[in-house]
């Protein structure tokens, strides 16, 4: 419960790396010292708060505003998805319109080309197109993600 | 008693109590915690989710410093507070204030129980 509520609040707390450590050391201090006095994690745990409760108001001491930092953090992940996932489209679609044999005048014999350099050509633009949807779902989850944080 | 008022002022001078608890001597989490409950009758009972804040912000305004030293019961670390020089000072400047500002909120007291009397 104890190792729980530590790790929660860490995941709550937007700080920096050393000031979060600082705050895991003196959470672990809290509960080392009331359960030295014989009181259970329980107890310690109602005059923490909830572990977001107890993350906001830390941060909020720092000058750290959580919930608008968690959000900010949110929303720039979801844009560095889409941008990956628009580049890995367009790359994409670059390589679908290139695909034009060199040795061709007309592009009649196009067709039997594609089908003989298509073994490679076709593997790279699955693997585009495959990062370009990984990338857009991970996005669009951030953007929900945030969204939900937001509510609570 | 315990209604919103109430709140506002143990908020306001919650600070300078934790300062005057670590200008004393130097203290511990624990023990400034036991400290306040002392008080409990008044005060209220004291969390940690409500001192860590700011302790945290009083440390980040220079007011407090803190120390490690091994604590074996403890497992691991204590972390112990004193305050530094422009904490003395700050603190020693509140206190000023405070008796100022009893002075003037006992003055509106007086001065409405006495209307209060005549009547």
């Amino acid at each position: 419960m104890k190792e729980q509520y530590i790790k929660q609040v860490e995941k709550e707390l937007s700080l920096p790396r050393k000031m979060k450590k600082e705050v895991v050391r003196d959470l672990n201090e809290v509960f080392a010292s009331a359960m030295e006095h014989g009181e259970t994690e329980q107890q310690i745990i109602q005059r923490l708060g909830t572990p977001k409760e107890f993350a906001d108001s830390t941060a909020e001491q720092f000058g750290i505003d959580n919930t608008k930092s968690k959000k900010r953090n949110g929303i720039i992940s979801a844009l560095a998805a889409f941008v990956m996932a628009a580049a890995a489209f367009s790359v994409y679609a670059v390589a679908q319109s290139g695909k034009v044999p060199e040795g061709a005048i007309g592009q009649a014999d196009a067709a039997t080309n594609i089908q003989i350099e298509g073994a490679f050509a076709f593997d790279i633009s699955q693997i585009l197109l495959a990062i370009g949807f990984a990338a857009t779902a991970i996005a669009v989850l951030f953007i929900i993600r945030t969204i939900h944080e937001n509510r609570r | 008693m315990n209604n919103k008022y109430v709140q506002q002022f143990k908020k306001g001078s919650l600070e300078m109590i934790l300062l005057c608890l670590i200008g004393r001597k130097e203290t511990y989490g624990y023990e400034i915690i036991t400290e306040l409950n002392n008080s409990a009758s008044v005060l209220g009972y004291a969390k940690e989710g409500t001192i860590y804040p700011i302790l945290y912000r009083l440390q980040e305004a220079e007011l407090i410093k803190c120390r490690l030293a091994p604590a074996a019961a403890n497992g691991g670390s204590k972390k112990y507070y004193s305050l530094t020089d422009k904490g003395r000072n700050v603190l020693d400047e509140l206190i000023l204030f405070w008796s100022s500002y009893e002075n003037c909120v006992n003055g509106f007291i007086e001065s409405y129980q006495q209307v209060r009397e005549s009547k």
